[in-house]
């Protein structure tokens, strides 16, 4: 038998999920509507002559395929190298004893607080002179593009996973170690498979992170249209006059449809996830 | 003798062990920390791309403008007011909404991904939605359902408030409420999943009451995921530029710290000073987050003292 507290919370949480997803349903639906309803002024919550006009024109204007593959590729990028250094540099930073240890950690939240607007000019001047080193890493390439989402991102991720890195016994290692296991192989075969919640939450973030940059794309990529990144793509429908609105909701779909897919597909790590960065 | 004898080979073995681990941690210090220690010596200089050939060390100049600017005083305000108020909002919201999911039913998984969903729309396109789809006076969704209810009770003139000139901040905060709100309760979900669940049942045998249980067990576990929720989503709001910048383009009295900054950057191109106002922005953080944490695990933990 439920208790009648219980059926109204579950008919809230239905109501509450309906109302906060309306505005993604009102974006899907004025992608699909043909232009003179999206533009009415008695909008109607259905549309009788749904067409995916509005996703051909951004799908077949100029660019936006390899723009798309740009922000993909520079995304998962970001991410693999993300996991990689924030699991090795969190593990430092909570298993090795040194001078500076907790400054260290406190000056990466700082970092963290800097106006991105007031950072940008400095990592324009330091890219240029990466880029007259490494080309490959300076401005107008991705390689620069990952580089910088990577500044950003690292943070996060190692404040996150080293609460569980903390939480991995020490007697473990010493076990293992014991056993004969070289450092090598307890990193990657036991601490990495008890980290992977952690992993995964980071992932979710750092993703979400780089996908979502404006800023840093349309600061940093300013000559080679080639290496753009999705959201300048949206700016493509804006115009002085007369705004594309359908196309706009149709690339902001399609801009979401990617994050969704990657949520999906870890959700259910991602609540143990976040539940362990805090047990540190 | 013999103790430093050993003492070398071990401190071999020592730095053996943290190889591995040494290039992730350069790797990190050089790229977060350069950017930052370029912006602070840039903060002293003396640097306006259009003028040039006055380029020098300033001293503390900028920093002294930055601070008697009217303009930036006013940002600074909105700023601690949009992130103060959308923090607050949808920690509130957040906790609410978690508490809902918390036990298992028919279609949670489904209720949970709508309610995350808006986390996961790109910035600038969420901005573009609440100030196009939703606000709009003429064809926007708010006035439209005003029309639809007006015209059930058989009203003839519907009002139609233009929102985003008529309150713009409150346009901009519920727009980043929106998208903050699932986020938060992501946090307190993966909190109130994680409660020792023996000591509430032991509550309830006990004749705790639903509300004692929150109070006196459920809410002071939470503290920490509050905590943690509060200050990424600070950090993050407080860096808010997309909503402001797509919604009202810093007018109507909404322009908030970064919006400011990037003005002085790619507008007045006053180097030094926009690198100053940074600065200033990091000092500032640190004193509210600070202050802000103290006071509210303060309050927490006289809740469960009383």
């Amino acid at each position: 038998m439920k208790r009648p507290g219980r059926t109204l919370a579950e008919v809230l949480a239905v109501l509450a999920a309906a109302a906060i997803a309306f505005p993604l349903y009102w974006m899907v639906l004025s992608a699909l509507k043909p232009e003179s309803e999206v533009i009415s002024s008695d909008p109607k919550p259905w549309t009788l002559q749904p067409s995916l006009d509005n996703f051909t024109r951004v799908l077949t204007t100029q660019g936006f395929g390899r723009y798309f593959l740009n922000s993909v590729l520079v995304a998962l990028v970001v991410v693999a190298l993300s996991l990689l250094i924030s699991f090795l540099a969190a593990t430092a930073l909570t298993r090795l004893r040194f001078r500076g240890r907790t400054l260290l950690l406190v000056m990466l939240l700082v970092a963290q607080m800097v106006p991105v607007e007031a950072l940008t000019i400095p990592m324009f001047f330091l890219m240029r002179s990466v880029g007259d080193a490494v080309p490959a890493f300076g401005l107008n390439q991705l390689g620069g593009l990952v580089l910088v989402h990577l500044a950003f991102s690292l943070p996060f991720a190692i404040w996150m996973l080293r609460g569980f890195v903390a939480a991995v016994p020490v007697e473990l290692e010493e076990a293992a170690t014991l056993d004969g296991a070289s450092r090598q192989r307890f990193l990657w075969q036991v601490l990495f498979p008890l980290v992977a919640p952690g992993l995964v939450a980071t992932s979710v973030l750092s993703f979400i992170h780089a996908w979502n940059d404006f800023l840093f794309a349309k600061t940093f990529i300013i000559s080679a249209s080639e290496n753009q990144t999705l959201p300048l793509a949206l700016l493509a429908f804006f115009k002085p006059d007369q705004n594309d609105w359908g196309a706009i909701m149709a690339g902001s779909t399609l801009m979401t449809v990617p994050v969704l897919v990657f949520f999906v597909l870890v959700q259910r790590r991602l609540v143990s996830g976040l539940a362990g960065a805090v047990k540190g | 003798m013999t103790t430093q004898a050993l003492a070398a080979p071990r401190r071999m073995a020592d730095w053996a062990r943290r190889a591995p681990l040494l290039p992730a941690l350069l790797f990190m210090i050089v790229v977060t920390q350069l950017p930052f220690v370029a912006t602070l010596v840039i903060s002293f200089l003396q640097w306006n791309a259009l003028d040039p050939k006055s380029r020098g060390f300033a001293g503390l100049d900028n920093y002294a403008t930055v601070i008697v600017d009217p303009d930036l005083r006013s940002s600074v305000l909105s700023t601690i007011v949009l992130t103060v108020s959308v923090v607050l909002v949808s920690l509130v919201l957040g906790l609410g909404l978690a508490l809902l999911l918390d036990k298992k039913f028919r279609g949670r998984g489904a209720v949970r991904t709508m309610l995350i969903a808006p986390f996961l729309v790109v910035p600038v396109a969420a901005a573009l939605l609440w100030k196009h789809v939703l606000f709009n006076p003429e064809y926007g969704l708010f006035n439209g359902v005003l029309t639809w209810i007006w015209g059930l009770f058989g009203g003839a003139t519907p009002p139609q408030p233009d929102w985003i000139s008529s309150m713009p901040k409150i346009a901009i905060e519920a727009s980043l409420v929106w998208q903050w709100t699932p986020f938060m309760m992501l946090i307190l979900l993966a909190g109130l999943q994680s409660r020792p669940m023996d000591a509430i049942e032991a509550a309830k045998m006990d004749g705790a009451t639903g509300w004692q249980v929150f109070r006196y067990l459920t809410l002071p576990h939470l503290r920490q995921y509050l905590e943690l929720g509060g200050l990424l989503g600070s950090i993050y709001i407080v860096q808010n530029f997309d909503a402001v910048f797509t919604i009202t383009s810093g007018g109507l009295g909404t322009a908030n710290l970064p919006y400011t900054i990037y003005q002085t950057f790619f507008q007045a191109h006053d180097y030094g000073q926009a690198s100053a106002a940074g600065v200033v922005v990091v000092i500032a953080s640190i004193i509210i987050a600070t202050f802000a944490l103290r006071v509210v695990s303060s309050l927490l933990r006289n809740e469960v003292q009383s």
